[in-house]
């Protein structure tokens, strides 16, 4: 499943291309990852122009911004991940999304997540449902939101009642849960 | 973050671990305290900075699984809105190709275009070059015409030398032969201080007018001068001639071997059977 579409560019080559603004750059970023943070954004944001459009202003922030990565401190994905997945959040939140959207509240968007989100993942991938299934239940419920869905800790912690501290370990037994699977 | 922290923390990384801080740390769920407060550990401990590193690995493992395919409106918006260091231009491959597609379809348009240009060029450039060989033409036949008018003039003016050569010879060879008596004819009272110069040959029975050193007045055109010679008292025609005061050289006459006088008369035009003796011009005897 990994580096299926990463064979366009080294990392260290993609982030050198992109550091000097080089065409051959922006066509690695696209093919190798728009399909993975398109995969993000849409975790976050259920219309699919929505999300492409907010996938669109990310990449062009991730080209226009790519003098802040460090790679001392992480690999160029997470960087971008992070950029997306926050540009994501605002766009949920923002007055303007929340209007046209109409969105439901937070608990029904928790709880009617494994009826609804599936149908929209291509079938060659694995479904987020079936990634989901190898969780605990009350894993399932803060990785989704805080990984899928651009919650903060504290805001899970807030909304579903749970201490801090305890949503960030049952975080970690999720993800470590998911690591087995992918080995 | 203090020492004691850190110290506190060195004591128990594993725990530091599991707290799953390091997740929130992957995905930017952290505050900056808390963000240095990893990037410490995990300089530190070479345990949180693989973990991080697996953390990661994760990320990338969970994102590909949900990889969604974007239209190809994104791609185009994405390319539309950044600029390449190593590119021009950028457009959207789509409108490359349309562009493409344009600037061939234009290319014969253009190239009929620019081809009626240059032939409109080139007949104003031809007609041009036209009038300028026309005019040298012309020019150039204009020369040949008057030079052709005085080579034809400078010929007849050699021809007319030659003729006044060979009759200043004629004269010369005429005044230098003894054969000839020169006879100088007087002007009467018609012709007060005329004189005419008559070479006379008995032997070659040859009459020459020197037409030179004539001096009568000039003749109009109804009437010539008559030449008379008189033998034993009768007058004979020797033939007529005109004074227009250009000639020389000697005008040969009608031949006689003897006679006793010359004398000339004005005469109609073709002159008389007998002379007209109330127009006795000049009179002289041998």
């Amino acid at each position: 499943m990994i580096n299926t579409k990463r064979k366009f560019l080294e990392e260290p080559d993609l982030i050198l291309a992109l550091q000097e603004g080089k065409k051959i750059g922006a066509d690695a970023l696209y093919e190798m990852y728009s399909s993975s943070l398109m995969g993000i954004v849409q975790r976050v944001i259920e219309d699919k122009e929505i999300a492409e459009d907010v996938l669109q202003e990310g990449l062009v922030k991730i080209w226009n911004s790519i003098q802040q990565y460090d790679p001392t401190k992480g690999r160029l994905f997470t960087w971008m991940v992070n950029v997306i997945r926050n540009l994501a959040i605002d766009k949920v939140r923002s007055k303007d999304y929340r209007n046209h959207s109409k969105n439901q509240e937070i608990e029904n968007h928790v709880n009617s997540i494994d009826q609804q989100r599936n149908f929209e993942y291509k079938p060659e991938h694995l479904g987020v449902k079936d990634l989901l299934q190898k969780l605990r239940p009350e894993q399932k419920v803060i990785v989704d939101m805080i990984y899928f869905q651009g919650f903060t800790h504290v805001e899970v912690s807030e909304e579903l009642a749970i201490p801090l501290g305890t949503v960030k370990t049952r975080l970690r037994m999720g993800i470590i849960e998911l690591r087995k699977y992918f080995k | 973050m203090n020492y004691v922290n850190i110290l506190n923390k060195l004591e128990n990384i594993k725990s530091y671990i599991e707290s799953g801080i390091l997740e929130l740390y992957v995905l930017g769920d952290l505050n900056a305290d808390e963000k240095s407060e990893v990037e410490a550990m995990s300089k530190l401990h070479s345990e949180v900075k693989a973990e991080l590193e697996q953390i990661e690995i994760d990320l990338g493992n969970i994102s590909d699984s949900l990889q969604v395919m974007a239209s190809n409106n994104v791609r185009e918006g994405f390319f539309n809105s950044i600029k390449f260091s190593d590119e021009e231009n950028i457009k959207p491959l789509a409108s490359k190709q349309e562009a493409k597609a344009i600037s061939i379809a234009q290319k014969p348009t253009n190239f009929y275009k620019y081809a009626f240009a240059a032939s409109l060029a080139l007949l104003a450039v031809s007609i041009i070059a036209l009038v300028n060989v026309n005019n040298t033409l012309n020019n150039t036949k204009q020369q040949i015409v008057a030079l052709q008018s005085s080579n034809q003039k400078f010929a007849n003016r050699v021809n007319y030398l030659d003729h006044e050569v060979v009759k200043t010879t004629n004269a010369l060879d005429i005044y230098s032969n003894t054969d000839y008596k020169m006879v100088k004819l007087e002007g009467t009272t018609n012709a007060k201080g005329a004189k005419i110069m008559i070479a006379f040959n008995s032997k070659m029975q040859k009459v020459g007018l020197d037409m030179k050193s004539m001096n009568i007045p000039k003749n109009d055109s109804e009437h010539q001068y008559q030449l008379w010679a008189l033998v034993d008292g009768k007058p004979v025609d020797l033939g007529v001639f005109d004074m227009d005061g250009n000639q020389i050289g000697f005008k040969e006459m009608k031949n006689i071997g003897q006679a006793q006088t010359f004398a000339v008369t004005l005469e109609p035009r073709g002159g008389s059977v007998n002379p007209t003796l109330e127009k006795l011009m000049v009179i002289g005897n041998i």
